[in-house]
């Protein structure tokens, strides 16, 4: 019996430093590279400074012409506005979001870069803000 | 050896039912004797002048060495109008209320020093000190000595503190009124007409609105004099009051001593200080009740947080709550 216990601890050990050895790519941000090669936005918000929307209605969404065209409330500080993306499973964004952006140039419109999970497909994503315009009568 | 392996687990066991089958008699801890007293602070909140710092003061003997002649609390810095030592000793009922039971004459303040004489003929009992935050004590520290005195001759001491009394000032339930009573000033801490707003146009930092748009959520709003004048629609304002306040929009911040519910949520000095209005509006349209508005007074005088207590659709008012910090 004893003479088994020792082969056997052997191979475990072997096999868990194989395991621990395998590959799995991480990128410059630290997070796992993967397979997926899906690359949109499946949703966007606005936040004010009291982090509350500012949105009046669901942002349009056309990941064909990659532009997301999304209406404020009137009187909304577009100065100082926190965007919000969702996008597919293992995908990130380029520039990150480190807190309040500027859309008052809405001459210019701002720019993101969806990249897949497999870090292969990037689509640049145009935002389009529109503000709630006050009709006299 | 191989006796004494089997034997240790059992002799284990064994102790360990020998332990657990000693039975400790439980008995009353004995008192020691003499007069004894302890005392809490139940104030959680930012010591603000015009606001309440509250204690709760303890005090007790055996029955058989007497009863309770005073308790007192002396401040080291006078208390303002309002600074009292409750003469109720109270205790929780079963539905969970405090009962209190009057034990002592009313309170009497002389200066710095407050007094409960005991009436009752009692050995033990807790009473409240609720000390008022005189404007004398704005940006000090002030302390207690909380003391009791009983029939056997004993006086006990207590000692609180030292508790830091904040530079902040605070306002409660201004009431703003559509076209008429909208002028806010912050300097002031008041709601002014037009009249008043035009001979202090220096003070006026906010203008109160209330507009129903169709299309358009404007409703409740706050905003600066210097605001474009689509955010003062069908409103007329003289050309002196001009200022340029700051602001920026808050939500879940419902200050406890501004809102009075039940968060325990409080806006500090160390906040006004510290926040930053660079790029921020002249103002903020459709406040709803319980939101906030950061502000900040065109001179860089006042920073200050402005609660929305409550919002009247029906008469067009607003009641609002302030704190406000001089930073310059």
């Amino acid at each position: 019996m004893k003479k088994y216990i020792l082969p056997f601890l052997t191979t475990l050990l072997l096999l868990i430093l194989v395991i621990s050895c395998n590959d799995y790519p991480i990128d410059e941000d630290g997070l796992l590279i993967t397979e997926r090669a899906e690359c949109y936005v499946s949703n966007f918000n606005l936040l004010g400074s009291d982090f509350q929307t500012v949105r009046t209605a669901a942002p349009e969404i056309d990941t064909v012409a990659q532009t997301i065209k999304i209406e404020v409330f009137f009187g909304t500080d577009l100065k100082n506005l926190y965007p919000q993306f969702s996008l597919v499973t293992d995908a990130k964004l380029d520039p990150k979001i480190v807190g309040k952006e500027d859309f008052s140039d809405l001459e210019n419109p701002k720019q993101w870069t969806v990249i897949s999970g497999n870090r292969k497909v990037r689509k640049t994503y145009t935002v389009y803000v529109s503000v709630q315009q006050l009709t006299q009568n | 050896m191989k006796s004494i392996t089997i034997n240790i687990p059992k002799l284990i066991l064994t102790a360990l039912i020998f332990i657990s089958c000693s039975e400790n008699e439980f008995s009353i801890p004995e008192l020691s004797s003499g007069l004894k007293n302890d005392c809490i602070n139940h104030s959680i909140a930012p010591n603000v002048v015009g606001q309440y710092i509250e204690f709760a003061y303890a005090m007790a003997l055996k029955p058989e060495e007497g009863r309770l002649l005073n308790a007192n609390v002396v401040a080291s810095i006078p208390g303002d109008e309002g600074t009292y030592l409750n003469n109720k000793s109270y205790y929780t009922n079963g539905s969970g209320v405090n009962v209190g039971v009057e034990v002592g004459e009313s309170s009497v303040t002389s200066g710095n020093k407050t007094t409960v004489t005991f009436k009752t003929d009692t050995c033990a009992a807790t009473l409240r000190y609720y000390y008022k935050i005189p404007n004398a004590a704005r940006g000090k520290e002030v302390s207690f000595t909380f003391s009791a005195s009983a029939s056997n001759g004993e006086t006990v001491y207590y000692e609180m503190g030292p508790y830091k009394v904040r530079e902040m000032d605070l306002v409660l339930d201004l009431v703003a009124t559509n076209n008429t009573d909208c002028y806010i000033s912050i300097a002031d801490m008041a709601v002014y007409d037009a009249i008043e707003a035009a001979a202090n146009p220096d003070k006026i930092d906010l203008i109160y609105l209330h507009r129903a748009i169709p299309g358009i959520s404007f409703n409740h709003s706050l905003v600066s004099p210097s605001s474009d004048s689509q955010f003062k629609p069908d409103f007329v304002l003289a050309p002196v009051i001009n200022n340029k306040s700051k602001l920026i929009k808050a939500w879940n911040i419902q200050d406890q001593q501004l809102a009075r519910l039940q968060y325990g949520v409080f806006v500090d000095d160390l906040d006004l200080r510290n926040i930053n209005f660079a790029g921020a509006p002249d103002y903020a349209i459709n406040m709803r009740a319980e939101s906030g508005l950061w502000l900040e007074t065109e001179d860089g005088m006042y920073k200050a947080y402005i609660f929305i207590n409550k919002v009247d659709n029906s008469n067009g008012k607003i009641t609002l709550s302030i704190k406000r910090l001089k930073v310059k």
